[in-house]
């Protein structure tokens, strides 16, 4: 299971390549290789590195391992069909993870990062609905047992469609260059990990690539169910190149506007529970 | 980077890899439980990546001050 998790780092890194690719060509740009977020990890690991001097040593050089210890306790939870609440609860510390990152180094745009960070959480708030409509319907909340509930019932991406749509939000605002992706906005040159340079980056980029292949699996095993994995793999990359396409045809919103429409869709899903849970009701 | 600092994170790395290389043979023959195989990897993991970075990267600069404001 470590050559595994060794392998769902490169394949996210390669899924954040096909989506810099695939936004690039809608703008009509060559784009980078779909193989250029593997390089970037590579290259940042062999450059020169350092702690800056405004910047606090144990929670700027820490944090990076807590952000690669989060999601490889994620992709464990993933591949041994383990809690649902466990795997967004680890989603939740990412965003404590990128506020540490910001306010760690200093600068003010890493603090503008962080800070962007916390209010971003109002993404969070559609996906504990889709949860409580997922347990709705299942009666669990492991992944495992979500899995044969939908061998017996059909895919929950039919059977709970706008619980499926919310998470796919949620999965859009964990995208680079989308239009929630307001904590590495430009106007803050990179966000929250400005600062954090060789070494440090290479090691935040084995946390996304790891990341992104958990949250793509996750939405997998809960509105599909289990396929077999070169299927899985086709999925990924078709969910990737769905998400390059919504980042590359809207613009980035400002904190208010995706904050707004994030609540919207809380308030869509939470009637959508009720309805869900008055159904239930017998 | 300093040769004792290259050395420092050398042993890391080898320390991490052995770590996690004895916990899956462990868990492979049955031995150990599935969450200890794994909580050792979350732990042992991470600063064997960054120290394998660490290990190989070309040099260790002098601080600076990054930029905060006019």
């Amino acid at each position: 299971m470590i050559a595994e998790l060794v392998l769902a780092t490169l394949f996210g890194l390669l899924l954040l390549g096909i989506h810099r690719k695939v936004i690039a060509r809608i703008q009509r740009r060559p784009g980078p290789p779909i193989w250029q977020e593997i390089l970037h990890a590579a290259k940042f690991s062999f450059k020169t590195t350092w702690v800056p001097a405004t910047a606090s040593g144990a929670l700027f050089t820490g944090i990076v391992l807590v952000a690669i210890g989060i999601w490889t306790a994620a992709f464990f939870v993933v591949m041994s069909g383990g809690s649902l609440l466990v795997i967004f609860g680890i989603y939740m510390l990412h965003k404590i993870v990128e506020h540490a990152f910001g306010l760690s180094s200093g600068s003010p745009y890493g603090k503008f990062g962080g800070v962007r960070s916390v209010i971003s959480a109002a993404s969070e708030i559609p996906l504990f609905v889709s949860v409580a409509a997922i347990a709705l319907f299942t009666g669990s909340l492991t992944l495992s047992d979500i899995i044969a509930w939908q061998q017996v019932h059909g895919p929950l991406l039919i059977t709970a469609f706008p619980a499926a749509v919310a998470m796919y939000l949620v999965l859009l605002s964990k995208m680079p260059f989308g239009p929630f992706s307001i904590v590495e906005a430009k106007e803050l040159v990179s966000g929250y990990k400005t600062e954090h340079f060789g070494v440090w980056r290479a090691g935040l980029e084995v946390c996304n690539g790891l990341k992104t292949t958990v949250l793509l699996a996750t939405f997998l095993f809960v509105f599909v169910g289990q396929i077999p994995l070169l299927w899985m793999v086709i999925c990924m990359i078709i969910i990737t190149v769905s998400l390059s396409f919504a980042c590359a045809l809207t613009p980035m919103l400002s904190p208010f506007d995706s904050v707004t429409i994030q609540s919207l869709v809380t308030g869509v899903m939470l009637v959508y529970a009720g309805v869900v849970f008055l159904g239930a009701m017998p | 980077m300093s040769g004792r600092m290259k050395r420092s994170a050398g042993r890391l790395v080898a320390v991490g890899v052995i770590a996690c290389g004895t916990v899956f043979a462990l868990h492979g023959y049955g031995w150990i439980p599935f969450w200890v195989f794994a909580a050792v990897v979350v732990l042992a993991f991470p600063p064997t990546v960054l120290a394998l970075f660490l290990w190989w990267m070309a040099d260790e600069g002098k601080e600076d001050i990054p930029f905060i404001g006019y």
